[in-house]
């Protein structure tokens, strides 16, 4: 892959889901971009059907009857793992940040990963089984 | 690389860069606290209104969560921010991002004040 396309740009962004040839830092980046999108998205979501609380309690206990469905539970699921993947990998970008571990910032990343989809499983099962 | 020089760049500050490190960082531990406390320090985890209105009588819960709130709106606007930047945006169009995300922060917080306000005053 050149330089050229590997730049980020709006107008050949259809390269930025070339996964070829990519390293570690491709993924490090691209899992932190997207779990981003998507938490960003849940936080504004969160912080919107919270309103019902707001409407009553027959309002409030009616959303949470309609989420405790398996379609929203998975939903959840994701979210969760998105939450540990972003901030575990945060955590490595702020040390590396200022300067620490900067060596060995790819073991690290992978390591943090092997705890993110750990945790995730655990959490997947516990939820589904709640 | 192709780009024009005529017009510098709009760029992510050093202290917007720093604040998403330290708001990132508090987002952890705050996160952390809201899990733990509205799972399981919460009466049943917080699934009925009842216990929701009971548990937001103890005011450190409405302070906690106003925070916690302010802190990961702006980690998360600021972070919307960076990826408007990488799309090399205009200086113009960035500046129009700026009021939008700065409106958005503001008003999210003060619906989130006014709710909390809101769940407080029925206990």
């Amino acid at each position: 892959m050149d330089e050229a396309t590997n730049k980020p740009s709006a107008s050949n962004w259809l390269t930025w889901f070339d996964a070829r040839r990519r390293d570690v830092g491709y993924w490090a980046f691209a899992l932190n971009r997207i779990t981003a999108l998507g938490l960003t998205f849940y936080l504004f979501l969160h912080l919107g059907v919270l309103s019902q609380l707001s409407q009553g309690p027959q309002a409030y206990d009616h959303f949470i009857a309609m989420m405790k469905q398996p379609l929203f539970t998975a939903g959840e699921v994701l979210v969760v793992s998105a939450g540990f993947i972003h901030g575990l990998n945060g955590i490595r970008i702020a040390l590396n940040s200022l300067g620490v571990a900067n060596a060995f910032q790819k073991a690290l990343f992978i390591a943090l990963m092997i705890v993110a989809i750990l945790v995730s499983f655990i959490f997947a099962v516990r939820m589904f089984t709640a | 690389m192709s780009n024009d020089m005529t017009a510098s760049r709009p760029k992510e500050t050093v202290i917007i860069w720093f604040l998403k490190i330290i708001t990132g960082l508090l987002v952890i531990f705050l996160l952390f606290i809201h899990f733990v406390v509205n799972h399981y320090l919460a009466p049943s985890g917080l699934l009925t209104y009842t216990d929701v209105v009971q548990y937001y009588r103890n005011p450190v819960v409405p302070i906690m969560e106003g925070i916690f709130l302010a802190v990961v709106v702006s980690h998360s606007l600021i972070g919307l921010r960076g990826i408007i930047l990488d799309l090399h945006p205009s200086k113009n169009l960035m500046r129009s991002v700026d009021w939008l995300l700065g409106l958005i922060g503001v008003a999210a917080v003060f619906y989130g004040l006014w709710l909390l306000r809101t769940i407080a005053a029925k206990g």
